[in-house]
């Protein structure tokens, strides 16, 4: 495929209107004609200039920068380190989020980015380096987190129990935080019977059934549609506003206009 | 030539008082900010800022041929732009002097 028929491609993939997108890519291509460029020259590679337009599109130019009161510092990495054996995962990681902030990480596969959460989680251990963390933290694995052979209501149960709630209001917090994702849980269905979006949504649920002060989701939007990927980063920004912490891992560019901080990892080296 | 995460700010309002002053094109609008010592200015960086102006309104565009090579697309100042420009000068103003006094040396200040 020629440049242009990538970029159209990959701007229709990222839910850009088949008429725009054609308008876009001829606007590009003029664009390129115009500074006597070649636009691989100009824009670089056609899914990265894609994915930036449409973060760019999508930001108003008259918007005022957005000064939040910066609660609390809820998480903060100093000089974090992580070897696998003697490769150096990454190093001199430091990252600080506050109430009311959403930091996002990103960088390409394998540059450790669900290893970093993990360490920001408190399950893995890092090398080097200082972690600091609130008590109260939901972590949402990518996959995994849910025993296939149990109901959500029994998922709500458990995960309530282990924070001290009890299940009644457990149950009842699960289904009204299941809500805002647009699910209703079958009462017999057990999980193994969800889909994969679906069963993401049980786990972002759970990551946050105990109300906790700070939110690590790990790309946690695989399999949705694009109508729940909105819900979700609606449900993002208002735990923001809500004055939690949350942290994303992420491969999605587009998602990066409305973050306080982008934590690079593939910048790192 | 500014640092670029001040130019990310500023760009937008760069391009505006630019077509205020007149109707220009891409490469011309690049050429205007490096030539006033502003930025040299990625071409990933302006279009997708230009194609923002003309998706929100601000500036409209046309096309015009050019005496060599290819069309060229023309943006104009829309009264919409007009009032961005002066609302975002005001801002640009203040934020200006307000840097100012933090930056002038102490004995200067009093």
């Amino acid at each position: 495929m020629s440049w242009p028929e990538r970029f159209l491609a990959e701007l229709v993939r990222l839910g850009v209107q088949q008429a725009r997108a054609r308008r876009l890519t001829e606007d590009t291509a003029a664009q390129a004609a115009e500074q006597a460029c070649d636009p691989g020259g100009l824009f670089g590679p056609p899914h990265l200039y894609a994915r930036h337009l449409v973060a760019e599109l999508a930001a108003p130019v008259a918007a005022p920068p957005r000064f939040t009161q910066a609660g609390p510092v809820l998480l903060n990495l100093t000089g974090v380190g992580k070897r696998y054996r003697r490769r150096t995962v990454f190093d001199n990681v430091d990252l600080t989020v506050r109430g009311g902030e959403v930091a996002a990480v990103v960088g390409a596969n394998g540059c450790g980015k669900s290893t970093l959460l993990r360490i920001c989680a408190g399950l893995t251990r890092p090398d080097a380096g200082q972690v600091r963390r609130t008590r109260r933290v939901g972590y949402v694995p990518q996959d995994g987190g849910t025993a296939g052979w149990l109901t959500a209501d029994e998922h709500f149960t458990l995960f309530g129990a282990a924070a001290g709630v009890v299940p009644r209001r457990a149950r009842s917090t699960g289904a009204h935080l299941a809500a805002r994702l647009a699910w209703r849980p079958e009462p017999a269905q057990r999980a193994q019977q969800l889909s994969g979006g679906t069963r993401q949504k049980l786990n972002l649920v759970l990551g946050e059934l105990h109300a906790p002060d700070l939110l690590l989701l790990d790309e946690p939007y695989q399999g949705f549609d694009q109508g729940t990927y909105v819900d979700f980063w609606r449900q993002v920004h208002s735990w923001r506003d809500a004055g939690r912490a949350v942290v994303v891992v992420t491969h999605l560019l587009h998602d990066l206009s409305t973050v306080d901080h982008v934590l690079d990892l593939g910048e790192q080296r | 030539m500014m640092p670029k995460p001040w130019l990310h700010g500023f760009l937008d309002l760069c391009l505006l008082a630019m077509l205020r002053e007149r109707a220009d094109y891409g490469y011309g609008l690049a050429q205007r900010l490096a030539a006033a010592g502003v930025a040299d200015v990625p071409g990933g960086t302006l279009y997708p800022a230009l194609l923002r102006l003309e998706e929100q309104g601000l500036a409209v565009p046309s096309w015009a041929p050019s005496e060599s090579g290819p069309r060229r697309k023309y943006y104009e100042i829309t009264p919409a732009g007009l009032s961005v420009l002066a609302e975002q000068s005001a801002q640009w103003a203040r934020f200006r002097s307000g840097v100012d006094i933090l930056l002038a040396p102490v004995g200067e200040a009093q």
